[in-house]
């Protein structure tokens, strides 16, 4: 037996194409459909300006609980009727909440979209929003953050985004709010939230266009839209502190402390975008990446560990998250900062490079074959500005932005010593060793 | 009707490797996805979690390809990846831009036949330490994360194939040689032990010229042993109760049943039975304890079951107590409505809705080329033949009421019924 030991070169490549667009103009607002031959199911979503940037402060969480209610009946049929007549359509509601965005997604077989549509409109449009109904909502939501923040993870998320962007401003504090902002949401914050849902908004499609009728799914999208867009809230201001700063979450007895350790970064709309996206697939994105090499692959430190810059339209955050043995939590956090500290003095290789291009590139072929993950794509080119080539100019940046940009790009946007580290452990086990390591200060976290 | 509309061409070759292709050029991506005949229901006792162990051992480099070089050549040139073990079976896949097939192909090749020659201890110990951390993570430092864990034991008695879980135990993992992984690899890596499904931009005459160049020169292995024996007559026959105290949020109940093995008409009913109960907000336990008697949390209420091929598979039913209502009465609530299956005769309402949750489901499984490919792996390895995958979503949809009522009848029985209960530590509640 003899294996072929020459790895084979490629074959020639197709162009990449994203799908074609149609834009539409009915009932008031905009349709933007993605054309995909063939395809049996067909996605829709509505998108309004109605994101948890825009809730109240100390009713975070406002959104999510408009998002739940929206289910609990329409003015035309209860809950149950809602509930049938929907799901017999082979269909079902995925509203959601970011922090640019209230979105309500849809997806069924082509011949259902339409009346899906419909339904999903009705309960947008016209929710019934009955006062008990809206306040058991938001007791079940109170409930079910209960049961999120008993995983590992939620509450390291809080104490970063509390420490980054401070605990008494919106951005400060959890997108869909803690058990007590929660808890404080009233009808009225939830009614003014959908009141917002009323403004002109934008219906994205992705399926097959030969059969589906885009002026139709606008008018049963839109009908009654009214006022004008809210206005847009410029990006906040990048502050970086001097010094390191480690925040211990207690969880007793957990056999992984988590990790999530961070600084901040520029809004999405930066012309580095790029640059810093292929630096961060380098040291935390891919398998490859430098971190999960040295922290899973050579030392067996954790399953998994990742870092990425997440971006929206007004602010960005840097972010290394991993769940790694308790025993070797402090080991581990200094391998880490070790990673980011050398991306960031000096940059990073052609080599790692050309994997991080062709996978980011290769990405946008290979996780873009659903009507589901085209809806997505549409919606960053809606809620960012981005032109309807946007896809295919992304991929040729990718694959072009020259080395020098790229480390550049980690120079200037990786602060290893301004870096916010939350540990979310077994303090009785793992504190004396934080504070021996000198990282940084070691303060509880009150969350 | 049918459930699978692309083409289906396969082929055998000499070694015994099947080679399935569906070739569909809507988009320039393909998928590349091997079906390992063995699984954790093949492993010994004293070495649980062997098989999965053995899936990380797949991704460090073989003969050819350096360690570390697998996921940099795959990701280094677009493709996603992953690999999963389960009780009945181990899956390989990439999804690649179509120009890198022959190199998935390479790849996959490589590990199938030389992958004992690059096994070292030294990564051996470096996967035994990710595989205890995913333990960690996924089952241990978790609320709720070792029900699975927990219910497969009650499920299915000792010494039964599906009785230990494929994440296996730490004891196990600690003990595992390198020389039982190099004989693992040679008992069941073979060619005839495998299914070779390639979907996408890609034509079968290709695939075949391909597989044949890279695969078709490894050699069969001649004396492959029988899985262990896993027929069970059905239902257990007296039910089973376990209690746990743990650092949980809230009091959570898993009521579980052994059914029909997947594939089989019972367990088609057993299907769209768990979708009429527990499958979105228009279900019975959503519709009768989540929003009418309102004793369920919303969002941690449904059943499922989970498609096990090789002995009857399990059905799950689970609820979390809302704040302040007692367990008993949350248990209570859920036999009811598991007893409604029998005295309530589903309503062509409610099958309906539940068949059209369903036929979404499978189109949405089936709207990439690495679902397709899966299904095609899965349906060769299983039933031997890939065209079935065509049939389950007909069959699905010809499941009537009586059928339901008589999978409900069947399998459901209180005296069957494995009860798993979860308190929180500090008496909530």
């Amino acid at each position: 037996m003899t294996l072929i030991a020459t790895r084979p070169e490629p074959g020639e490549a197709r162009p990449y194409t994203f799908p074609d667009l149609q834009r539409v103009q009915a009932g008031g607002g905009l349709v933007i459909g993605a054309h995909l031959p063939g395809q049996v199911l067909a996605s829709a979503m509505l998108l309004a300006d109605a994101g948890a940037a825009r809730e109240t402060a100390g009713r975070e969480g406002t959104a999510t609980v408009l998002a739940k209610s929206l289910e609990e009946g329409t003015k035309k049929r209860d809950s149950a009727a809602y509930a049938i007549a929907l799901e017999s359509l082979g269909a079902e509601l995925s509203p959601g909440v970011d922090w640019d965005t209230f979105r309500v997604g849809v997806s069924a077989p082509v011949p259902q979209l339409l009346d899906a549509v419909r339904l999903a409109a009705e309960a947008v449009r016209t929710p019934r929003l009955d006062p008990a109904d809206v306040t058991r909502v938001r007791d079940d939501e109170v409930t079910a953050l209960r049961m999120d923040w008993a995983q590992p993870g939620p509450r390291a998320d809080a104490a970063l985004r509390a420490d980054l962007f401070g605990a008494d401003v919106r951005f400060g504090r959890p997108m869909h709010g803690d058990p007590t902002s929660m808890a404080a949401v009233t009808v009225d914050d939830v009614v003014t939230h959908q009141s917002w849902l009323h403004r002109p908004s934008v219906l994205l499609v992705a399926g097959d266009l030969s059969t589906l009728d885009l002026k139709a799914l606008g008018e049963a999208a839109f009908g009654g839209v009214e006022g004008n867009p809210l206005t847009a809230e410029p990006p906040l201001d990048v502050p970086v502190r001097g010094e390191r700063k480690i925040l211990l979450v207690d969880r007793p007895g957990s056999v992984q402390s988590t990790l999530r350790i961070g600084h901040r970064s520029p809004e999405r709309a930066t012309p580095d975008f790029v640059a810093m996206t292929l630096a961060a697939t380098v040291l935390g994105g891919a398998f490859t990446s430098r971190l999960n090499h040295l922290i899973r692959e050579v030392k067996g430190y954790t399953y998994g560990i990742r870092g990425a810059y997440a971006m929206s339209r007004r602010f960005g955050r840097f972010e290394v998250a991993a769940g790694v043995q308790t025993a070797v939590t402090v080991p581990a956090i200094v391998d880490t900062l070790g990673e980011i500290a050398r991306t960031q003095e000096f940059g990073i290789t052609e080599d790692e490079l050309a994997v991080a291009r062709s996978w980011r590139a290769g990405q946008l072929s290979v996780e873009m074959q659903t009507p589901g993950s085209i809806v997505g794509a549409l919606s960053t080119l809606v809620v960012h500005g981005l032109p309807d080539d946007y896809y295919p100019a992304l991929r040729s940046q990718y694959l072009e932005t020259p080395l020098a940009e790229v480390s550049a790009a980690a120079g200037r946007h990786l602060h290893p010593h301004g870096l916010t580290l939350v540990v979310e452990g077994d303090a009785a086990v793992i504190r004396d060793e934080l504070v021996a390591a000198k990282i940084g200060d070691v303060v509880d976290a009150e969350i | 009707m049918t459930g699978y509309p692309w083409p289906i061409e396969s082929t055998r070759l000499d070694n015994g490797l099947r080679v399935v292709v569906s070739e569909d050029r809507t988009a320039p991506v393909v998928c590349v996805n091997l079906w390992y005949d063995v699984g954790s229901r093949h492993e010994p006792t004293g070495q649980t979690g062997f098989a999965h162990l053995f899936e990380h051992l797949m991704f460090e480099g073989s003969q050819h390809v350096a360690k570390t070089e697998h996921m940099r050549l795959v990701q280094g040139n677009g493709g996603s990846l992953n690999a999963t073990t389960n009780p009945d079976r181990t899956n390989y896949f990439e999804t690649m831009p179509a120009e890198h097939l022959e190199l998935a192909l390479w790849l996959e090749a490589d590990r199938m036949g030389g992958l004992v020659p690059a096994l070292t201890q030294e990564t051996l110990d470096n996967q035994r330490e990710v595989v205890k951390n995913e333990r960690r993570q996924r089952y241990e430092n978790v609320p709720y994360g070792d029900a699975w864990l927990r219910l497969l034991a009650l499920l299915y008695p000792e010494g039964h194939p599906y009785h230990h879980a494929t994440i296996g135990s730490m004891e196990d993992l600690n003990a595992a040689s390198l020389d039982t992984f190099k004989a693992f690899h040679q008992q069941y890596y073979a060619p005839n032990n495998a299914v070779l499904t390639v979907a996408g931009d890609a034509s079968p005459a290709e695939v075949f010229a391909l597989a044949e160049k890279y695969f078709g020169v490894l050699e069969p292995v001649s004396s492959i042993p029988p899985a262990p024996h896993s027929h069970l007559p059905g239902p257990a026959t007296s039910p089973v109760r376990e209690t746990v105290t743990a650092a949980v949020p809230a009091p959570r109940i898993y009521l579980s049943h052994r059914t029909h093995p997947f594939g089989t008409a019972g367990y088609d009913a057993i299907t769209v039975l768990a979708a009429v109960l527990g499958n979105g907000r228009g279900s019975r336990l959503y519709q009768r304890l989540a929003d009418g008697a309102r004793i369920a949390q919303p969002d941690y209420i449904g059943s499922y079951g989970v498609d096990l091929a090789h002995a009857p598979a399990p059905l799950i039913i689970t609820a979390t107590a809302k704040d302040g209502v007692p367990v008993e009465t949350l248990e209570e609530g859920l036999s009811e409505v598991i007893g409604s299956l029998v005295t309530e005769p589903v309503t062509e309402e409610e099958l309906s809705r539940a068949k059209a949750l369903l036929t979404t489901g499978w189109w949405r499984q089936v709207s990439t080329v690495g679902g397709r490919a899966d299904a095609l792996s899965r349906y060769t390895t299983q039933f031997g033949d890939p065209g079935a995958a065509a049939y389950r979503l007909p069959q699905w949809l010809a499941v009537t009421a009586d059928d339901v009522t008589d999978a409900a009848k069947y399998a459901l029985k209180p005296e069957s019924r494995v009860t798993l209960t979860y308190l929180p530590e500090n008496g909530e509640n």
